[in-house]
């Protein structure tokens, strides 16, 4: 293949040479022409031009450049006919120089600044060492100033070389210098030009007297027409969708583009040097080692490609011309400004055959007719679309974390609130088990209750009517559930209905106000009996201190109402084992209604503790909820039960709203929680509990 | 008295070039960090190669420009020639077509660079004798004609590696020392750097006297 196709790009020796003939080497900047056929060959291309434009030719292409053109011909004309002028000025006063030296000084803050810079960094060295260097920045800025108008860049490019030669020498051989270290010596080699340059930069960065600008318009719209070029017409392997790369490449890129912002040859160098590091990291982030220089060209000429920078060619030209030139040929710097330059030439000189391309798909590319999707562009949209959704990720990440949290925190708190309810559980079965010592100072106070119930107020007709039925069976019974409900209904019912209201409605309180009343009469008064039976009137008032807690839940609070409704239609279901869940309002209500009795238990004097009463006590209570477990009387029994039981007197209605607030908070608890599964779960586990 | 990087006497710049994948990195990674390019993925750092050498006493800092392979490229990589003080020309011993090429590589080395440079012929991959495609013979020859230096080496097992980058290094002193090499040329491809504070007398002794005259000025 190669053996075959001999390359039209090949360098022949005829290339090299001016285009004129006149045996000297040529420069494509010079559009191979050497420097003297060049200017010839411009002067000449200005004049026809001039005529040109005399003529009248106004198309819109040539606008631009014949503007240009104009330009410099000013620039040339002030050079050959004011000039002579200036000149005469200038070598009659000699003091015309220094002012205009100060001129540039206070036209440059920058320039201040470096020399602020260099006393804070140098001034160690010696006063003498500082004098001579700005004495040589003078001579040599007012030099170039001097010349500006009367020599072309590439002469005065040349004046620079020659002063940063002669200044080089200076450092290592004049006696000022005797003292300084090479390092420094090199250091301030640098710092003479990038003082002088930036001193200078107005006058010498893209001077209009050069087409300069123009190439940079040309470089400009060639980039902009090749910008369907991607890695993969060159062969390069830079990956486009990873997130990292693509960092990187933007990395490089910021750093090509800030070379227009730089003034000094050197730092503009930086520029390049700190891009083409970049290059290399994204060609070893791409092959995952180290790089070489087949492949770093094209990775450049990607970059250059993608960054289309300002002014690449005024800015290349300026640091050719007036960095040190030793700097461009050598380093690590010199290495990368070459590739840059090759690049650049690349791209200029770009063809259908220097990417591999028919000639034909090239020219399509080329003209637009085929608008390629450039993979690079679509990998930064796609890129875009990653990173926000990498963005996402994460936050739904934290989202998450803290959902966690949350969740682990609720399950903590749920478990806390098992643990208390436990805890509350077993309390109330100690005290249950301790309250047979209660018994026996009730006895006393009992008559004490007797007459203040009678001094209550009359009973609501509803509760009456309930009562009314059980009177025939057990009146004396009767006439405490009375006082029971009455006690309910009157006083702390009012305060209860605060809480109580936003969860159930009062119609269905009153709907089973009623049913518990027949209930009453139907079943559950047989166990009244039986329980009554063993026990003395005096034993039925112990009794009925722990039992009608139940009676109060049920007649007071409109919400346990409810949820006897809800046990209710849970009872119809067979499967559904009936317990007076201990998470349940219900349950609630018994324990911690229970607990206030507790203080009142420790006040009262043991008395008397008979061990048959004690068992008469629990064993019943234990058959209700193994009962309840598998027959809906059950639950009626303990229902009924606790209305046949008088109120002990020992509850005072301070009490009752004591527990009433008790009881008005717990019921919202579950009402709230929604826990319902623990209603399926823990019947077990509370009956357990209540049996223990 | 100097300190480390400034211990130097003189900087050659070096450029290897030869046919893409010829193996060019390679050699100058085995010469900088004396190891394979395969056997250290994760190097960071020897695309820039630098190393300081001795040579007849003297400390010389070798800089060594990689230059792009591709035929694609070959017209614009011209500036990498530029002041060059040795050029290697890598050629790969198990493929011929980069041996065939060697003839514009070195039409290319000789325009670009100035006639003192000294141009170094590398056959690269001689560990691969199994495949060989080139003859030590034929490229011998072909050396001898153009009056090039010649050794086949292997970037794999460094064999010849260090001896083709120091034969060169002795060779451009050599011309220094002849007088070949003019140090103040522009182009020459080595830089003097007096290891010594102004202790070192002959060189760019004229450089003094146009330099104050400027500054008086």
């Amino acid at each position: 293949m190669y053996a075959t196709k001999q390359p039209s790009l090949r360098i022949k020796q005829a290339d090299l040479k001016c285009k004129n003939g006149c045996g000297y080497f040529g420069n494509a900047d010079w559009d191979g022409y050497c420097s003297k056929c060049y200017r010839n060959q411009m002067e000449k291309e200005r004049q026809k031009k001039s005529k040109q434009s005399q003529q009248g030719d106004h198309s819109k292409a040539t606008s631009f450049s014949k503007f240009e053109e104009k330009k410099r011909q000013q620039s040339d004309k002030k050079t050959k006919y004011f000039l002579p002028v200036f000149r005469k000025t200038s070598s009659l006063k000699e003091t015309g120089r220094p002012e205009k030296y100060i001129d540039i000084r206070q036209m440059n803050p920058d320039a201040d600044k470096l020399l602020a810079e260099f006393i804070s960094a140098y001034g160690e060295w010696g006063e003498a060492v500082r004098k001579d260097f700005l004495k040589c920045v003078q001579s040599f800025t007012s030099k170039i100033i001097h010349e500006l108008d009367l020599k072309s860049v590439e002469e005065l490019a040349d004046i620079a070389q020659n002063y940063y030669q002669l200044y080089n020498n200076r450092l290592n051989n004049n006696a000022v210098y005797q003292s300084v270290t090479p390092e420094v010596r090199d250091k301030l080699l640098d710092f003479f030009e990038r003082y002088s340059m930036v001193s200078l930069y107005t006058f010498l960065f893209c001077p209009p007297s050069t087409n300069d600008e123009e190439k940079d318009l040309s470089i400009q719209d060639r980039i902009r027409k090749l910008s369907w070029v991607n890695a993969h017409h060159l062969d390069c392997c830079i990956s486009e969708t990873s997130l990292e790369v693509r960092d990187l490449v933007y990395t490089a890129i910021n750093d090509l583009l800030g070379m227009d912002s730089m003034k000094a040859p050197q730092e503009k160098l930086a520029c390049v040097v700190r891009c083409c590091r970049s290059v290399v990291e994204v060609l070893q982030h791409c092959q995952g080692g180290p790089v070489s220089a087949d492949e770093f060209l094209p990775a450049l000429i990607f970059i250059v490609l993608k960054a289309n920078p300002a002014r690449l060619k005024s800015n290349m030209l300026y640091v050719t011309r007036f960095c040190y030139g030793a700097r461009l040929m050598q380093g690590e710097a010199g290495y990368y400004f070459t590739n840059l330059c090759c690049a650049v030439s690349f791209i200029e000189n770009l063809t259908a055959e220097s990417l591999n391309m028919p000639q034909q798909e090239f020219e399509a590319y080329m003209s637009g007719e085929v608008t390629c999707v450039s993979a690079w562009e679509s990998a930064l949209v796609a890129c875009e679309g990653m990173h926000q959704l990498c963005e996402h990720l994460s936050l739904l990440k934290g989202l998450s974390e803290r959902m966690t949290a949350v969740r682990d925190d609720t399950q903590k708190l749920k478990d806390d609130m098992h643990r208390l309810k436990e805890e509350i559980n077993d309390k109330v079965t100690s005290v249950l088990e301790r309250t047979p010592l209660v018994i026996q100072p009730r006895k006393t106070i009992l008559p004490l209750t007797m007459e203040f119930l009678k001094s209550l107020p009359p009973l609501p007709d509803k509760v009456e009517g309930a009562a009314s039925d059980e009177v025939d069976t057990a009146p004396k019974y009767y006439q405490q559930n009375i006082t029971m409900n009455q006690m309910g209904l009157s006083n702390p019912k009012p305060k209860l209905q605060l809480d109580i209201t936003p969860c159930v409605s009062l119609p269905s309180a009153s709907e089973v106000k009623p049913s518990l009343s027949t209930e009453f009469l139907t079943v559950a008064s047989p166990a009244v009996d039986k329980s009554l039976d063993s026990i003395t009137p005096d034993d039925n008032s112990y009794l009925g201190l722990s039992k009608i807690n139940y009676d109060i839940d049920f007649s007071d609070i409109s919400a346990e109402n409810s949820i006897i409704e809800d046990l209710g239609e849970s009872r119809r279901s067979p499967t559904m084992s009936f317990t007076p869940d201990p998470f349940s309002p219900m349950g609630t209500g018994c324990t911690i209604m229970q607990s206030p009795l507790v203080p009142s238990a420790a006040e009262m004097p043991r008395a008397e503790d008979p061990p048959a009463r004690k068992n008469d006590f629990v064993l019943p209570f234990l058959e209700e909820i193994e009962k309840e477990g598998t027959s809906e009387e059950t639950l009626l029994d303990k229902v009924e039960e606790t209305p046949t039981i008088c109120l002990p007197p020992p509850i005072k209605p301070t009490e009752y709203t004591g527990f009433s607030k008790q009881g008005s908070k717990i019921p919202s608890i579950p009402c709230n929680t929604g826990d319902f599964s623990s209603l399926n779960s823990t019947p077990n586990a509370g009956s357990s509990k209540d049996t223990n | 008295m100097s300190a480390g990087p400034y211990n130097y006497s003189y900087i050659f710049k070096y450029i290897i070039i030869g046919d893409m994948g010829v193996g060019k990195s390679c050699l100058l990674h085995q010469f900088t960090e004396k190891k394979f390019m395969a056997d250290c993925p994760h190097t960071i750092g020897v695309e820039f190669g630098t190393r300081i050498i001795e040579v007849s006493g003297q400390k010389i800092k070798l800089q060594i420009w990689d230059t792009a392979g591709q035929e694609r490229f070959r017209a614009v990589t011209r500036s990498y020639y530029r002041g060059a003080a040795g050029a290697l020309m890598v050629y790969d011993i198990t493929r011929r077509s980069t041996y065939n090429h060697l003839s514009s590589w070195l039409t290319d080395t000789r325009n670009l660079t100035n006639p003192s440079t000294v141009i170094f012929l590398i056959g690269n991959k001689c560990d691969l004798e199994g495949q060989r495609d080139v003859t030590y013979e034929e490229a011998s020859k072909f050396a001898e004609e153009n009056g090039l230096m010649f050794v086949e080496a292997s970037a794999k097992t460094g064999d010849n590696v260090e001896e083709a980058f120091l034969e060169t290094a002795k060779k451009i002193y050599q011309s220094i020392q002849d007088g070949r090499l003019d140090l103040n040329a522009a182009e020459s491809g080595v830089q003097h750097k007096p290891s010594q504070p102004g202790g070192r007398p002959g060189t760019a002794a004229g450089g003094d006297q146009p330099g104050r005259d400027n500054c008086a000025c």
